[in-house]
């Protein structure tokens, strides 16, 4: 498995590279469909936000962590590990991280960087269900499965049972080789 | 004081009126049958992401709205209705110990006069965990192979005989996904390259490949990637790219043709960065011609999976748009199979669904309640 992960993770970076394009200021999660809806377009995002405690007061911060607009967040497709008793970039106790991940790159606020991103799961324990987020900057069909995240990248691991999903900077984008 | 005692009055001529009824009689308990499928009965996938072992597909009558019954789909379950619709197919995973111990994976068929299971068929512990798309699980045109999208994340599908509730197969498919079956060929499929190519595979009589034909360069899928979900008329296979270019492609050779490409857009659409979007966001009604799309304005990169703000209805033989109508923030749409069809939408920020009427135009009929915690495939009976 290890010769596929650095496959993938090679394939990812490249393609990752190619097709960041984005601005630090324009979000996914602010958009909003006409004028009558007061919350963000987030398909499948209705009630996880409001009925388990994620933090959606319009503020839209990107330095917090516990927000979908995070700047790391800017392609994670799922529950946030730090609000499951995880954090940033690491997994919630009594999980494991993902043996397989895909890669997003993402516009840092503070230093105008861009930075690839390792989106691990955390897998094994039951499924958290806090704090859903689905952003999708640079993410592409299953046939780029390397930036691809509607699949279960716990799907390597022993226990393939998604808990929530970590986001780690691998590098700067550009700099980070592959 | 006077209320209390109001109120106690009330409530003993209540209890009084009871006792001078007929006493109940013991009951016996039943099982309510399934009301008999109609073109608007709807199948809900939902993941249920926050308790994600514990899939379902809701069935739901698209008249009354009242909820029919489920069926249940495990982890990452995909589905499919067989080609007939009398059967729903379901392939997914179970642990021996719930969400631990020993992980197998199953086919399996529910018949959907009664929602029970009819046959389960072990296959490879690797079928695909992931949103079950529209052709991440389908069935050769004859019904007769049923081809099971895998990923390790490395690609492959598992093949079953349907009709010898046995796996006879696994094709790797390195870089592809999705399934589009050929109607005209009950052996042929085709699959979407990460290269841009697509990949056609006939099987032979047993569902072991016997050959694989791979097409030249068909679309960019770098810079305006084909959304996995496409609709059919025969053989030509409607796509739509993420820069809201419909591909028409011909599934039904050795090889993939190209037969047609156009634009949804025209440059006022494109001035406000008209894009498609959603999960499931192509209808396509083979008789009038007409093709449905869920369309965002202000797209940019990462809005793909946008809810469409409006819906737009294309001629397919024009090639123009002849309506667009406020798009109920479709990420799922299905059209019901009859000669006026009517397409239901499902709205991704309320979980409701909205039934349309196709023809001559489109229009709102009806809205249900919510349905579904993270769902985003639709089919109809």
């Amino acid at each position: 498995m290890k010769w596929l992960d650095e496959f993938i993770e090679r394939k990812a970076r490249a393609v990752a590279q190619q097709t960041s394009r984005r601005s630090a200021l324009l979000r996914i999660g602010r958009v909003l469909v006409g004028t009558a809806f007061v919350l963000p377009v987030l398909p499948f995002d209705r009630s996880p936000r409001a009925q388990h405690g994620a933090v959606d007061d319009g503020k839209h911060d990107p330095l917090d962590p516990q927000r979908c607009e995070y700047w790391r967040y800017c392609a994670l497709d799922g529950h946030l590990c730090t609000c499951c008793g995880g954090t940033i970039t690491s997994c919630p106790p009594g999980t494991e991280p993902s043996s397989v991940t895909w890669i997003g790159t993402c516009h840092n606020p503070e230093d105008g960087k861009d930075y690839l991103v390792s989106y691990n799961d955390c897998c094994g324990s039951a499924s958290c269900g806090r704090c859903f987020c689905n952003e999708n900057e640079g993410e592409r069909p299953g046939y780029r499965m390397g930036v691809h995240n509607d699949i279960n990248w716990c799907m390597g691991n022993e226990s393939s049972v998604y808990h929530c999903t970590v986001s780690v900077i691998l590098g700067q984008s550009g700099s980070a080789g592959g | 004081m006077r209320a209390t005692t109001i109120l106690s009055g009330g409530l003993a001529l209540l209890l009084g009126l009871g006792a001078a009824r007929a006493e109940l009689g013991p009951e016996k308990l039943t099982i309510n049958p399934l009301k008999p499928a109609t073109p608007h009965r709807i199948y809900l996938t939902d993941l249920v992401l926050g308790h994600v072992i514990d899939g379902r597909i809701h069935v739901i009558d698209g008249d009354s709205f009242d909820y029919l019954g489920l069926i249940p789909t495990g982890l990452f379950g995909l589905t499919a209705l067989s080609n007939d619709s009398s059967e729903m197919y379901v392939a997914t995973t179970y642990y021996t110990k719930r969400n631990r111990g020993d992980r197998f994976d199953l086919f399996e068929v529910y018949d959907t006069a009664t929602l029970e299971l009819e046959a389960e068929v072990e296959i490879p512990a690797k079928h695909a965990q992931a949103l079950p798309y529209k052709g991440t699980l389908t069935s050769t045109s004859d019904g007769r192979f049923v081809l099971i999208q895998n990923s390790t994340p490395a690609s492959s599908i598992s093949i079953v005989d349907r009709p010898a509730e046995k796996f006879v197969a696994e094709i790797d498919t390195p870089g592809c996904w999705i399934m589009l079956p050929s109607a005209s060929n009950a052996r042929r499929f085709s699959t979407l390259c990460g290269d841009g190519t697509i990949l056609t595979i006939t099987l032979d009589e047993t569902g072991k490949a016997a050959s694989q034909q791979r097409s030249g360069k068909l679309f960019n899928a770098e810079n305006d990637p084909l959304f996995v979900q496409a609709e059919s008329i025969g053989d030509t296979y409607y796509f739509v790219s993420y820069e809201g270019m419909i591909h028409e492609i011909n599934l039904g050779g050795e090889t993939a043709v190209t037969e047609a490409t156009w634009s949804l857009l025209d440059a006022a659409d494109r001035d406000g960065h008209w894009k498609p979007g959603g999960y499931q966001l192509l209808a396509l009604d083979a008789k009038a011609g007409r093709l449905y799309v869920g369309m965002h304005d202000e797209a940019r990169d990462g809005s793909h999976k946008f809810p469409a703000k409006e819906l737009w209805a294309f001629d397919i033989n024009t090639k123009k748009r002849v309506q667009r109508i406020e798009g109920s923030n479709s990420i799922a749409m299905s059209l019901s199979d009859e000669d006026e069809p009517y397409l239901y939408v499902y709205d991704g920020m309320t979980t409701e669904f909205v039934k349309y009427e196709t023809l001559p135009a489109l229009k709102p009929v009806a809205r249900s309640g919510p349905f579904g915690e993270f769902a985003g495939l639709i089919e109809l009976h």
